[in-house]
């Protein structure tokens, strides 16, 4: 099913979470709301699951209005980030509530309700986990669990809401791309929010970067990260370097009396060597270099005492034999400009 | 066991206090009363209790509490979980509303139901000329109990239900269930040893009250006095045994109240621990 949200509107008091939002999510797409905390993601897929009302504006299903149709009646799957388990129930039992509730009418038997959640149990791997409480599974467990509990009542959209969230780090790594398996699978429309780019860029077919109750831009990750819309979409995804700087003629003049443009170089376009080459340079001194993983991050003050980050291969580094401390000349081999829009946060 | 540190002697002296403490003022009052109460024997005991007003007394008491409990069941639950898991305003104020019976003494909230509805009370003139009678009889007795226990299972729910927050209960909405389903599936499963904590304090308060109803009974002997006022009136009439047979009947409900509430913590603990 697609979604298709128009001029959402929605304000906490004096607060407000979203600004007439736009949104559209094609059948079967996994959509990542990426921003920072506060950007009015998590108020989003609330107002798209019926679990906030929106102050103007509408959610359409399949172009369908069902802006005044409760949770329950939207059949969405909500994951919720601390998993919202039923606490006094088994696996066995979450999974089969929203099959339970069902009026008398349209509820399985207790044996197809058996089948399901045992079909479900399997693809979350937690076959042998029925009989357990929710408190004696680890996090991951458990938010796999919210999962199958989501999608037991076959909903037509499926809402995550920074669902590896609570996750240690190895845990959320595996679990992402687990998810992204899942979808593959079983196809169902979903929309999962993170403040993580790495993650938004990993599992979803399209990002959507929302910041300060506005989205900056939609695209595939490959166009929000590559040709960012602006400062902000630049600069949230991924490290970077900001230099004030001017464009004359259409070259851009770093660390020159700024006329208002900004300059981002990301870590890894930023070249370090021992002699200066061409025209496009700037000195540095090193200060910290972190060699631990697959890139090596260095650290420099720049002429005129600013900190830049850089990052080189093992090999480069190795060819370099760089130390602390010493004197370099910096060359960008890329750099995007954007006019001073004041949203770089 | 718990090592903290202190030597044996501190350690003994301690419990040596605390023991003495709970033996001088509970033990041996205990044991008062059921000496006394068998002190001419078992048959006298017994016989205290053909007493046509002491049985009444008894059914009022059982009455009156049959009224309170449920009805701060209803409002305890409904108040907790508004102010658990919804934001309003006037909030804090209603908390404070809340501990009101806790603050004020009993004698006085008596009082206030007898300005209330007394014959030379606010509402008096209206009550008697529509021939209702709330002071000095059964339903000011009632609405004095109610009113003195109305925190008690309001106030057990209500840091859990706040603690709990609403996730469980929007993920029970977005999976299809109705209002009512998710109170009874979701909600009151979450709360259940907490509220059958609240129901048996409450209920053991509304059974042992004294002062508010002492205000508003009247003492009108087989009508309106309830077992704590009909001790009180035996006692005064130096009628010992009998007096005492009554206030054995209260000490039995603190001390099933006491098992009850081991027996709740003790369960609440051990679904803890398993599920830890």
């Amino acid at each position: 099913m697609s979604i298709a949200v128009r001029n959402v509107t929605k304000a906490f008091g004096a607060f407000t979470a979203l600004d007439r939002v736009d949104l559209d999510v094609p059948q079967g797409g996994l959509v990542a709301l990426l921003g920072p905390s506060g950007s009015g993601k998590t108020t989003l897929l609330r107002i798209i699951a019926g679990l906030e009302v929106a102050d103007s504006g509408s959610v359409q299903f399949d172009g369908e209005d069902i802006s005044n149709r409760s949770a329950g009646e939207r059949r969405v799957g909500f994951v919720f980030q601390h998993y919202a388990l039923f606490r006094h129930m088994t696996v066995f039992e979450n999974v089969a509530f929203g099959l339970r509730v069902r009026s008398r009418r349209t509820r399985p038997s207790p044996g197809q309700i058996r089948a399901r959640v045992a079909e479900l149990l399997n693809l979350i791997q937690l076959q042998n986990q029925a009989g357990r409480y929710p408190t004696q599974l680890s996090g991951g467990q458990r938010q796999r669990v919210a999962l199958a509990r989501a999608l037991a009542v076959e909903p037509s959209v499926l809402l995550l809401d920074e669902p590896f969230g609570a996750l240690d780090a190895k845990v959320r790594l595996e679990l992402r791309r687990w998810l992204r398996q899942l979808h593959d699978e079983v196809g169902v429309t979903s929309v999962f929010v993170t403040h993580d780019q790495d993650e938004a860029l990993e599992v979803a077919d399209q990002v959507a970067v929302m910041n300060r109750g506005r989205i900056e831009q939609v695209g595939t990750p490959d166009e929000v990260y590559n040709r960012p819309a602006n400062s902000f979409v630049y600069n949230f995804l991924g490290n970077v370097n900001l230099f004030h700087g001017r464009v004359d003629d259409g070259t851009a003049y770093i660390h020159q009396e700024a006329t208002g443009h900004l300059v981002f170089v990301r870590p890894h376009e930023l070249e370090i060597a021992r002699q200066p080459r061409g025209a496009n340079y700037f000195r540095a001194t090193t200060k910290h270099i972190n060699a631990a993983g697959p890139l090596v991050k260095v650290e420099a003050v720049t002429e005129w005492g600013a900190r830049v980050h850089v990052e080189m291969s093992r090999e480069r580094f190795r060819d370099l034999a760089l130390r602390d401390g010493e004197e370099v000349f910096i060359t960008p081999q890329d750099l995007a400009v954007f006019a001073n829009d004041q949203r770089a946060g | 066991m718990v090592v903290i540190g202190e030597s044996a002697l501190v350690r003994r002296l301690l419990i040596g206090v605390s023991v003495l403490f709970l033996g001088a003022f509970l033990m041996a009052p205990l044991a008062v009363v059921f000496a006394v109460a068998f002190g001419q024997g078992v048959a006298a005991y017994f016989a205290s209790f053909r007493d046509p007003d002491t049985l009444a007394a008894v059914r009022l008491t059982l009455l009156a509490a049959a009224i309170a409990v449920p009805s701060n069941l209803t409002f305890g639950v409904a108040a907790a979980w508004a102010i658990g898991k919804f934001e309003f305003w006037g909030k804090s104020f209603l908390i404070s509303l809340i501990d009101l019976p806790f603050s004020v003494s009993p004698v006085v909230a008596g009082l206030t139901y007898v300005l209330l509805f007394g014959a030379q009370g606010v509402l008096g003139p209206w009550l008697t000329s529509h021939n209702l009678h709330v002071i000095f009889a059964v339903p000011g007795i009632v609405l004095a109990t109610i009113f003195v226990t109305f925190p008690f299972i309001a106030r057990e729910l209500l840091p859990l239900m706040a603690a709990q927050g609403n996730d469980e209960e929007e993920a029970a909405i977005t999976l299809g269930a109705s209002g009512w389903q998710t109170f009874l599936k979701v909600t009151l499963p979450n709360v259940k040893w907490a509220l059958l904590y609240g129901v048996i304090l409450c209920n053991a308060r509304a059974m042992g009250e004294f002062g508010a109803v002492s205000v508003v009974s009247g003492h009108i002997r087989g009508l309106t006095d309830t077992m704590p006022l009909q001790i009180e009136v035996l006692y005064n009439d130096y009628q010992f045994v009998p007096a005492f047979a009554v206030a054995s009947l209260l000490a039995l409900l603190a001390l099933v109240t006491l098992v009850v509430k081991s027996a709740v913590e003790w369960r609440a603990g051990k679904l803890r621990s398993q599920l830890a």
